[in-house]
């Protein structure tokens, strides 16, 4: 699928380099990952989020997983990563606050009538305010409905890009600019919300381990092509609203896992596991 | 530039770990023929990360 982006012969001396590098060594083609980061165009550009951003971090490392982004779709919601994706060379939508399941669901059904012969993949990646509050009723339909999305969320337990109030996916007694007297009920366990509501994958990872969140990513995007919606979870802690210094991001997160306040997790419906077995085997001949 | 990465290539065993480190893109490449780490210090941010991840201290922000 390569072809899809090639430089047409007449307009290869005035393509900018950077376009050029995205086809002749870059993601497009298919067979770049994690591990190679370092070695390629990447398919973000530079973007205006903080130094330290746990998640530019993890948006970083989810776009080098995309297993096909000549074809992916990514549907945005208002946050800090909005701010991220006017820099990325893969389709995206930013769509109103909160809508972004119901808008990616419509635009899934949509790409399939229009061409029922290729694998389009629709991606949801948006903020925890816009997933597990303003969102969530968006996000749980799209689920209960088996719509056939990968919904990440960037899960920097704040509305960041708003100076800093209190989300559902803070946790309990978590402070913040905007919540002076501590949060008084506990983190929502999204995870569980989506495997309850019949998602066939369901992980939460960090970008302390990429190869894992890797693996998720992928997983997650083979199981909705095959099977039904799938939910991925990424702890990307914010140095700027938690107040913590920039270089201590990675710090944060494995703290975080050691205590045993964030769990990396991972459900897997028995058809996609049939699914990923199969794979596997095609993989391994 | 107000602050950004330096490497000491001597130091640096190509390890990687910094790469996967860094929030901004393009930063940090590298080499598969030296297997050393570079830096692109004009898209630096100098949060340092990667000063944090690298296990051999052969990195700094200036
Ligand atoms: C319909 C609507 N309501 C409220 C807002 C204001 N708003 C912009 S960003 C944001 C918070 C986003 O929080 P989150 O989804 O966690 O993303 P983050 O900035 O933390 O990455 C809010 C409430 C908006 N833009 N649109
Ligand atoms: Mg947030």
């Amino acid at each position: 699928m390569r072809n899809l982006f090639q430089v047409s012969a007449a307009f290869e001396d005035i393509m900018p380099a950077e376009y050029k590098s995205l086809i002749e060594n870059g993601p497009f083609g298919g067979d770049k990952g994690v591990t190679d980061l370092g070695t390629f165009k990447e398919l973000l550009e530079e973007h205006p989020l903080c130094a330290g951003c746990g998640l530019a971090l993890s948006l970083r490392l989810i776009l080098a997983s995309l297993p096909n982004p000549e074809h992916t779709i990514i549907v945005g919601s208002t946050g800090c990563s909005a701010l991220a994706f006017p820099q990325a060379a893969v389709h995206n939508i930013h769509s109103l606050f909160g809508n972004q399941n119901a808008v990616a669901s419509g635009l899934k059904r949509a790409l399939s009538l229009r061409f029922p012969d290729v694998v389009k993949d629709v991606v949801v990646i948006a903020g925890d305010g816009a997933t597990a509050d303003i969102g969530l009723d968006m996000v749980m339909h799209s689920w209960f409905r088996q719509e056939r999305i990968t919904t990440i969320m960037l899960d920097n337990e704040a509305y960041a890009n708003t100076g800093g109030q209190e989300s559902g996916m803070s946790q309990e007694g978590a402070v913040l600019n905007m919540a002076p007297k501590g949060k008084n009920f506990s983190k929502i366990s999204v995870p569980e919300l989506a495997w309850a509501s019949g998602c066939a994958y369901v992980a939460a990872v960090t970008p302390a381990n990429p190869r894992k969140l890797q693996s998720a990513v992928r997983r997650g995007i083979l199981a909705a092509r095959e099977t039904g919606s799938s939910y991925i979870q990424v702890y990307s802690p914010c140095p700027t609203n938690y107040k913590f210094k920039p270089n201590q991001t990675i710090e944060k997160v494995k703290s975080r896992e050691k205590d045993g306040t964030y769990q990396v997790r991972e459900y897997i419906s028995d058809e996609a596991q049939l699914l990923f077995d199969r794979l596997e085997e095609v993989k391994n001949g | 530039m107000y602050a950004a990465v330096r490497i000491n290539e001597i130091i640096c065993i190509g390890c990687k770990k910094c790469i996967y480190a860094c929030p901004d893109p393009n930063v940090l490449s590298f080499d598969e023929e030296t297997r050393k780490v570079s830096a692109d210090e004009s898209r630096c941010k100098g949060c340092g990360l990667c000063v944090s991840e690298c296990p051999k201290d052969a990195m700094s922000i200036y």
